[in-house]
Order: structure tokens, then sequence, then C-alpha cells
């Protein structure tokens, strides 16, 4: 009886205990939101507000809010909400994100809210999120109708191979959102794009073969089978037409609307003769990359070619990757990745007999840097990011795209090709400025510092980037990360620095670490430098925009107490596809190369940059180091949150006001900071939030662009 | 490329802005405002009132202190080392000032290696003298911090239990070249109940936070000079004991300063115990403080018996601490005007003219600020109060 009647009471305490617990419960212009947190920062608050006007108006926004001020629960605890009060308007939740432990991150957060509405209504939950992390995972297809919130990665929903299995079936009603969207353009076209080599031919090649044998093993088993599929393929693809018709399904970019309404040409229809239609196909493809100067071309040359070789039409062409689809599914072959290489090409045969516009062929017999060695690539490459996309923008009702960096706002709607109804950029409020960017031009010679391509292979830039380096390894405590524009400058300045001795004067404040190309080596590296960070010997992170480090790698307190970027990390601009790319922005949406250019190197600056500060508590330097930065066109295209902070003082610098400026920021930043400190200034309590000047505080902060 | 520049640099590091804090009255007159910003500096010092807290009354404390290369740094004149120095002095009096019993060590760490200056001892004047000459050492590489916090948990770990065993690292490095993993060394510190503080002179090292946080210290960064005065002198009260420490009874003697006199004609001269070690010229003395166990003579206290072990302190040193146990109660503080009474101090007798007065609360006596400050920096006790004990 009595240890019945303890753990009654412990089980009573536990229930009071747990209701004691304070969370919020916010009203967002009339909506009950229930946020699993005690307090909440502004930015969130104002944030929250412009999601529910977009997703009042069913349109698409485009919202910009500092790393490590909740994005993520603010979207989830709004959505939610939004879906609990209108559960008619907004019938699911997709949320994308970049990688797999970001989405980890996101369901975590998912929980907790969750947990907190089970608390607090105490009904039973009855809502359903899912998450899909890899490739392996794929076979869900009943389930993904009826969660309400469906978290995965990109590609699931971009890449037209992935998203026709896992996506097409998601309601018109559901609001995806796009979290770290900063690359988004780059991850469109990378899906739509094909590259060839003689690698894909070969293996193409024997996945050609495969299938003719078992064409000819099943004619004298099951011919019903084949009879049966060459029936279906002449009543053409009405299926399809009805179910997109009706609605019920993602368009696909790679099968475009046109051909649904066709029978499959007499010419592909048997089995026999499609297989025959193929080889004829890679064989052109062959000789098209048995060549020794470069090729560009486009959709229709190359078609016109073709035409003219091997008397290929583009009818046919069109059909190839639904055509191999159904002759994959009737021959009952389970192990679909064998057959990656014809898939490709047979995705590559409809792409490029689709599209007449937005892609560029072009075959090189060698690599820029190795020309004497013979690897003739064909790339087919997309150069509008909307095509992959637009499926996307016209199929859900509301689209968010966001992230930490997306400056400038305006540029993504043209180069997506779509109208937000809100486009908005947040700041950071701060109870003390933890963030300190600085602009370093010149070294203590007065020599300008940049990286620009006539002067950076100048001994005094060298130099003054080796000085700066080594100036800052003695004042910064912990890691450093430095980023430089390629793994070419960074090899040649680092056996620069060797040569001078600046190398050895380094290690004797910190260790350095270097990232490479190679994937594993690149880890183990970053493993000892997160080792060397926290016994206090210190170190140097030397690593590359655009590489691995720069996208990924989250440098938290003193892992990243600052991040040097040597540079404006420009794209090699001597890559005929982004030649290509630029030539298309330019015609088709009358944005500048130079603009384009820019605005690409300073979204990759920023995230270097911002790799450091991950939250209010963190703190960091910010260093440029390239008189170019202080140029307004270049400042103007950093976020708000970083910019707000970049004082007149703080550009223009010499090594030696750079050391003064960061030694006075360490040591203020050292001084004792409490979470009392940030109440009521960056973090608020339900009160806090419901005063008058707060709420006028509050309107400030989002910036409409 | 180190002079030029530094000089150059005073405006760089932010403007003090003393100006805004000025402001004028109704006449138009500042001196109301400046008065009441050296009143505030004069109050400045708080009183950070324990209540009934066990403190650590025997203290041994190892001081370890940075000479590696950073030390050059000019950012505090003229430089780190010399100034850091430089209050070390005023440090080691002020701590035994405060902690007449306890004793104190000197660390030094550079080129990877970490020695003692002086051993632990309670007499200030071989530190002052050690801490002197090390102003012309020079400042080499890198420090060690493992090899350095080693070496004082050596001898920390000899001492008997009730005493306060303490480590104040001021590290000016932001690098450390171990030869093993600190974590380990951490650990065994922390079981040892050897307390670490470190004051930093540059900026936030990982390491430290971790090794103040585990071992029940404080880590603070200085701003500039009189930071790192204020954040030195922290040190100086003796810490609050960890409820664990042991108590136990020590023996202690008090021996009578004895003078031979001149007249006496079997007094020879000799010399002092703590001669034996020193390297300084030997003094012949007539008198001197005799240890009650062995006889042994010493001209100076406190000090420990070189011959039996006996701890010899003489009694007024030990009052002094007896204060520390018990600190004086925070006066209470009124405006002048709501003041009714006597506008006269109890203590110095004087006219009662700040804007402030302050009332002992045991005795409701009135006192000036100058007499507070005194009152509870070096008297420790309340003199009307101790007339009234006397009188009752």
């Amino acid at each position: 009886m009595i240890p019945k009647l303890c753990y009654f009471l412990k089980l009573l305490v536990f229930i009071i205990l747990n209701n004691l617990i304070l969370k919020l419960k916010l009203n967002i212009d009339g909506l009950l939101v229930y946020f699993p947190y005690d307090y909440i920062y502004p930015e969130q608050y104002s944030y929250m507000l412009e999601l529910k006007r977009t997703l009042d108006a069913k349109g698409h926004g485009v919202l910009e809010m500092p790393s490590g001020t909740g994005k993520t629960i603010s979207l989830l605890s709004l959505i939610v909400a939004y879906q609990k009060a209108y559960p008619l308007e907004v019938t699911k939740l997709v949320y994308c994100s970049r990688t797999v432990p970001e989405i980890e991150k996101v369901v975590e957060e998912l929980r907790k809210l969750m947990d907190y509405y089970t608390k607090q209504t105490e009904a039973k939950n009855d809502f359903l999120a899912l998450a899909l992390s890899s490739r392996k995972n794929l076979c869900i297809h009943p389930e993904i109708l009826h969660a309400n919130i469906v978290v995965y990665s990109y590609h699931y929903l971009l890449d037209p191979k992935i998203a026709d299995l896992v996506s097409k079936e998601l309601a018109k009603k559901s609001v995806v959102v796009f979290d770290e969207a900063h690359n988004i353009d780059n991850v469109c076209i990378d899906s739509m794009s094909v590259n060839i080599t003689r690698r894909t031919l070969d293996r193409c090649q024997t996945n050609v073969e495969t299938l003719q044998n078992t064409i000819s093993r099943i004619k004298e088993t099951d011919a019903a089978k084949l009879r049966e599929e060459y029936s279906r393929l002449v009543e053409g693809l009405k299926e399809a037409n009805v179910a997109r018709e009706t609605d019920m399904y993602l368009s696909n970019p790679v099968l475009p609307d046109e051909i649904l309404q066709e029978a499959v040409p007499g010419s592909i229809r048997t089995a026999e003769h499609f297989v025959g239609f193929m080889k004829r196909f890679l064989e052109y493809l062959k000789a098209r990359l048995r060549i020794h100067h470069v090729v560009q071309e486009s959709a229709p040359q190359f078609l016109k070619d073709i035409y003219e070789k091997v008397c290929i039409d583009r009818k046919p062409l069109r059909f190839c990757a639904e055509r191999l689809r159904s002759l994959l599914r009737t021959l009952e072959i389970a192990d679909i990745a064998d057959f990656s290489a014809i898939t490709l090409i047979s995705h590559f045969a409809t792409l490029v007999s689709t599209y007449s516009k937005g892609f560029t062929i072009i075959i090189e017999p060698f690599e820029d840097r190795t020309p004497t060695i013979a690897n003739p690539v064909l790339h087919f490459s997309c150069m509008d990011p909307s095509i992959a996309i637009k499926p996307v923008f016209g199929r859900f009702q509301s689209v968010i795209i966001t992230s930490g960096t997306l400056s400038p706002l305006d540029i993504y709607p043209r180069i997506l090709d779509f109208r937000p109804v809100t486009v908005a950029s947040f700041t950071m409020t701060l109870a003390r400025t933890c963030l300190c960017p600085l602009i370093v031009g010149r070294g203590n010679d007065q020599v300008a510092m940049t990286s620009k391509f006539e002067t950076r292979e100048d001994f005094a830039v060298i130099r003054n980037y080796g000085n700066l380096l080594l100036e800052m390894s003695a004042i910064v405590p912990d890691g450093i990360v430095a980023f430089f524009t390629s793994y070419i400058y960074m090899e040649n300045i680092v056996a620069s620095w060797y040569e001078q001795g600046i190398l050895e004067n380094i290690q004797r404040n910190k260790l350095i670490f270097i990232e490479t190309q190679d994937a594993a080596e690149t880890s183990m590296a970053l493993e000892k430098y997160q080792e060397a960070c926290e016994n206090g010997r210190g170190a140097i992170l030397l690593s590359v925009a655009r590489g691995k480090v720069s996208e990924g790698i989250d440098f938290v307190h003193h892992y990243g107490r600052a991040v040097i970027m040597f540079g404006v990390p420009y794209v090699y601009t001597q890559s005929r596809i982004l030649k290509a790319r630029l030539e298309y922005l330019r015609d088709q949406f009358q944005i500048r190369e130079n603009d384009f250019l820019t605005f690409d190197a300073m979204r990759h600056a920023a995230q270097c940059v911002g790799r450091a500060i991950r939250g209010k508590t963190d703190y960091g330097l910010m260093i440029f180091a390239d008189k170019r930065y202080a140029r307004a066109d270049k400042r103007g295209k950093l976020p708000r949150w970083i910019q707000e902070h970049l004082t007149d003082g703080s550009l223009n610098l010499t090594i030696d006001e750079t050391v003064q400026l960061g030694k006075h920021f360490l040591r203020q930043m050292a001084q004792p900071f409490r979470q009392e400190d940030q109440l009521g200034l960056s973090l608020l309590t339900l009160e806090q939030l419901q005063s008058e000047d707060m709420l006028q505080k509050i309107a400030q902060i989002a910036q409409q662009a | 490329m180190d002079e030029e520049p530094e000089r150059a640099k005073r405006w760089e590091g932010g403007y003090e802005r003393t100006w805004e804090v000025l402001k004028e009255d109704e006449s138009g007159s500042l001196k109301a405002t400046v008065e009441d910003i050296l009143f505030q500096a004069k109050r400045k010092r708080v009183f950070e009132s324990h209540g009934q807290v066990r403190l650590g009354m025997m203290r041994h404390l190892f001081v370890i202190i940075d000479s590696s290369r950073s030390m050059e740094d000019h950012d505090l004149k003229p430089n780190r080392l010399t100034s850091t120095l430089k209050l070390m002095e005023y440090f080691v009096e002020e701590y035994f000032d405060q902690n007449p019993i306890s004793q104190i060590g000197i660390i030094t760490t550079k080129n990877k290696r970490a020695e003692k200056l002086t051993d632990l001892a309670g007499n200030p004047k071989k530190h002052t003298a050690a801490l002197k000459k090390a102003v012309d050492s020079t400042c080499v590489g890198e420090p060690s911090l493992y090899n350095s916090l080693n070496l004082a948990m050596q001898t920390l770990k000899h001492m008997p239990a009730h005493t306060s065993k303490e480590i104040l690292v001021v590290f000016s490095s932001l690098t450390t070249c171990d030869p093993a993993n600190i974590y380990e060394l951490i650990k065994a510190l922390n079981g040892l109940k050897i307390r670490v503080s470190v004051i930093g002179l540059s900026a936030e090292v990982r390491v430290c936070t971790i090794l103040t946080r585990e071992t029940g210290g404080s880590y603070n960064v200085i701003l500039d000079e009189s930071h790192f005065k204020e954040l030195l002198m922290l040190h100086v009260k003796p810490p609050p004991a960890s409820s664990s420490s042991e108590c136990s009874l020590i023996r202690m003697g008090f021996p009578q300063h004895v003078i031979a006199s001149m007249s006496d004609q079997d007094a020879k001269p000799s010399f002092s115990m703590s001669h034996l070690d020193s390297a300084g010229e030997p003094e012949l003395t007539l008198g001197g403080y005799y240890c009650p166990q062995c006889r042994a003579k010493y001209t100076e206290l406190p000090v420990e018996c070189k011959v039996c072990g006996l701890t010899l302190v003489s009694a007024p040193h030990l009052a002094r601490s007896f204060h520390h146990l018990f600190p004086l109660e925070a006066f209470q503080e009124t405006p002048l005007e709501s003041y009714e009474g006597e506008r006269f101090c109890e203590a110095c007798q004087g006219e009662l003219k700040d804007k402030s007065v302050f009332t002992c609360l045991a005795c409701k006596k009135v006192f000036c600020v100058e007499c507070d400050l005194f009152i509870h920096d070096t008297l420790h006790c309340c003199p009307s109060c101790m007339q009234t004990d006397r009188t009752s």
C-alpha cells in the first residue's frame, strides 16, 4: 500500500513540477503559437510575424536571419501552429535542409516542440512527422502522404531523379521551407546538369549488353510480358497525364507536359528496338568524345548534328528516360543502382531534346590543368536554376527560402524566377557587440593587400598576408580559421611563407592545419585542430572558400575566435561553364556578369566569416583581408547583420591597427557575461515581449528589401 | 616595428568619453558632479560580506608568473613583465598583511619549462627581493601551463588538509606547450582540492576556463593596468573554505622578543637560524625571537622553526587573521539629508559633510566615509562597539 502511495505522490510531484516549467505561449498577429523555450529573442518574434504574413498571403518568401538566433524553432513553431489553427489551409510542412546533421538538428527541435504541445494541450498528439535522412530509406511512399511534417534534403524535392520517387504526391497545400538556402541556385543547377565521361559510356555499354541479354531471356520464357508493355506504350503515357491534370503529382522537369499527351514513338516501342536505339546513341556520344579541341554548342545544334550523323530524331530522344524506366520495370530489375549509367544517358537524351534554352553542351578533351592527359568530358550544363525549381514554386502555395546569408535579397527572386510576397532581412539584437568585422586593406608598409589577379603573386602582398596571420596568431586565443580563394592560391602562398620563414614564426604561437581536397585527410586535420584548440596549444586551420569546411563545419566558441578571409573568393572565371552561365544570366535576366560574380563571391565570404559566430554567447573577429571589401559595392552585399557592425573606423585598416582593435575586442569579450545581462535586451520573457517599447523595437529589426 | 607604432596607439584604444559623465547643475557649476565622482571612487571598494562562511585562513598559495615571449608586449607600461612584477610586489605585501599565517611561493614559466623563483614561505621580504631581481630576466619561448601547475602541485599536495591550497596563474601567452594531457592534471588538482585561479593578460583561453571551472577558482581577463590591480586584489582576501576541508588543532609558538641587555656580560651576538639557507651575508645580532620549544633563534616572524617544525607567530599577527573570520559587518549607508542627529563623526569627531553617513548596525553610532573605509579596511572592528564592550 505504502509504496504505491509513494509512487502516486512522486507522480503528482512530477506533474506539478512539469507544469511549473515556464514556456511561452505567444500571440503572433492573432495566432496562438506554442514556443518551447522560456525566453524568446526579439528577432524570432519578428521573424514569425513576417512568416505569418507570408502564409496568410499564400505566397513565397525570402527571409534572412543570422545563424544562432533560432531560425529553425521559429519556423517550426509558427508553421505547426498555423497548421493546427487552419488545418484546411495548410496541410503539410515540407522542411528541406542541406546536410544530415542539419536534418537531425531540425528533428531535435521538432521533438521539443511536440513534447511541449502534448504537455500543454494534454491531448494525444495526432501530428506525424517524418524525416528522411539517407537514400536508403526511400520506401516510405504511403506514409509520406499522411505525415504532417516532412523533413528531408533538398535533393528529394529538386533533383528530378529522386523527386519523382519521393515527392510527387505531396499535396498542393503544403508549405515548403528551404533552410540554409544561400546556395539553392547551385543545387538546382547541379541537379539538372549531366557530365559524361568515357567511363560513364563504358559502363553504359555494359548496361546495354545486360539489358539485351535479359530481354532475349525473357522473350524465351515470358514473351507475353513484353507484348503487354508494348500495348501499354501504344496507349501512351495517359495515366501519368491524368494524374497530373487532376493535380495529384508534382510535375517533373524531365518529363515535360507535351510528351504525356503523345504515344511513345514506334521506333523505340519494342524492347529490342529501344536497346538498338540506345546503342546507336551511345556510339554517337563515343564519337563525339573523340576530339582534340574544345567544342561548345547549344542543344538545337547538338540535335541537328545527331540527326545528320546517325539519323536519330528529336522525338524518340525525348521519350528516352520514360521508355527506359518502363523497360526496367517490365524486366523486373531490382537493383537500379547498377543501371545508373544508362539512366544518366537517358536523362541526358530527354533533357537535350526537351529544352532548347537554358542549357549548353561543352565537350572538353582534357582538363585545363593537365593538358597532356586526355580525359574527355561532355558537360551538359544547366544555366538556369529556375528550370529545376519551377515545379516547386508552381505547385506549392508557400515556399520559404531562408538562410543566415541571403544578401542581396533581391537577386534570389531574379535568378530563381519567382515573385515573393515578403522579402526581409533580420538583424541580431545583441546585449554586447559580439562580432567585430574588420577590413584590412594595407600592410604596415602601406602596400595594398588584395588577391586581385594582377598583384596576387606579388612578394609584398604575400608577405603582408603572412604578417597579418602571424600577428593575429599572437593575439587571438585558441582557434583561428583562415580562408583562401582557391586551393592553388593557398598552396602558393603557404609555400612562399615557408621560404620566408613566416610559417616557423606562426608555429611558435599556434599549430597549423591545412584543408585538402581529400575528405579523409581534411577530417583528420579538423579533429586535430579541435584538439589543439581544446588543450590550449591553439591552432590555425587553413582552408578554402567553397570547400567542405566553409560550407558545413561550425566553429563555435573557442574553435573559432577569429576568421580571416584572405582575398575575395571569386569563382574561377576562366571556366567555360561559368562563362556560358554568365552570358545566359545577362541575356535572360539582365544581370550583369560583374554583379553576379560579386554577389557570388560575397555570399561565400559571408558564409566563411559566419562560421565563427553561432549564437549570441559566442564571439569572434571577422577579418576581411582585401582592400576591395571596403568598396561600397562589395560591402553592400554583405548580410545586414554584419554590415551593421562595420563602421567607417573599421575599413581599410593596416595590420597594426587591426591588432590593436582585435586586442581590445578580445579583452572586452573575455569579461564575464551572464544570461541576466541579455534579459530584456536580446532575450525576452513573455511580459517583456508584450511591452509597448519592445514591440516598437521589434518592428525595426526586420528590414524589407 | 614595435616601438614606433606603439607610441601612436593611444587614440585607437577607444575614446574615454570622460566629459560625458560631467553634467552641469542648475547654477551651471560642475562642482557637484566632480565631488560625486570622487565620492563614488572612494566607495568603490565593494564590501563582500561573506556572512558566517568559513574562510580558509591558513593559505598556501603558489603564484605562477608567465615569463614567456608575450610578456614583452608593451600594452602595459613599460612592458607586461615589469608591470606584473611591480603589481606582484604590492600583492605580496597586501597578502601578508591580511593573511599573516599564510605562505606564498612564486613560480615562473618560460621556454616550455617551469622553475621556482621562491619556495613556499611566510615572509614577504624574500619574495619581494626575488621579484625585484626578476625584472631583469629575459622573456623567451612559450610557457608551459602543465609543467608549472605540476611543479606547484608537487609541493602543495604535501600540505596538511586544513590549509587552503591555491594556485594563482598570471597568464599572458595564448598558447601553452605541454608534455602531457593537461586534462589529466586538472583532474588530479581537483582531487587534491587545489583551487586554481587565472588572471589572463590578453584574452580568454579555453583551457583556462576549464581549469578554473573544474577546480573552483576564478578566471578574469584584464582590461588595463588598473583593472589588473583590482583583479589581483580580489585574491588578497581569503577564499571561503570548502566544506570538506578538515578541522584540526595546530601547535603554534608565540616567542617573545628578547634583547639581551648590553650590560649583561654573558650576552653574545649570535646568528639567526633563518640565515642557514639564505645566500645573503649572515648577521650577528644580540636579540631575537627564541622558539619556545627548542630555543632556536629567529630575527623575523612569522616563520616555521627549522629545528622542530613549530609554527612561530606573534599574537598580533594571529589577531589580525581573526578579523577575516569574523569580518565587520558593512555599515548602513543613509543620505545626509535624512539623517537626524548630531552632525559629527563618532571616530574622527569631524563634521559630517559628505552626502552619506554610515551607521554601525550594532551600536548605532555614525561615521563619515573616510572613517568607514578606515574601519573596514584597516581596523576591522568598530571603535565605539569596543568601547561599550569594555565599559559594560
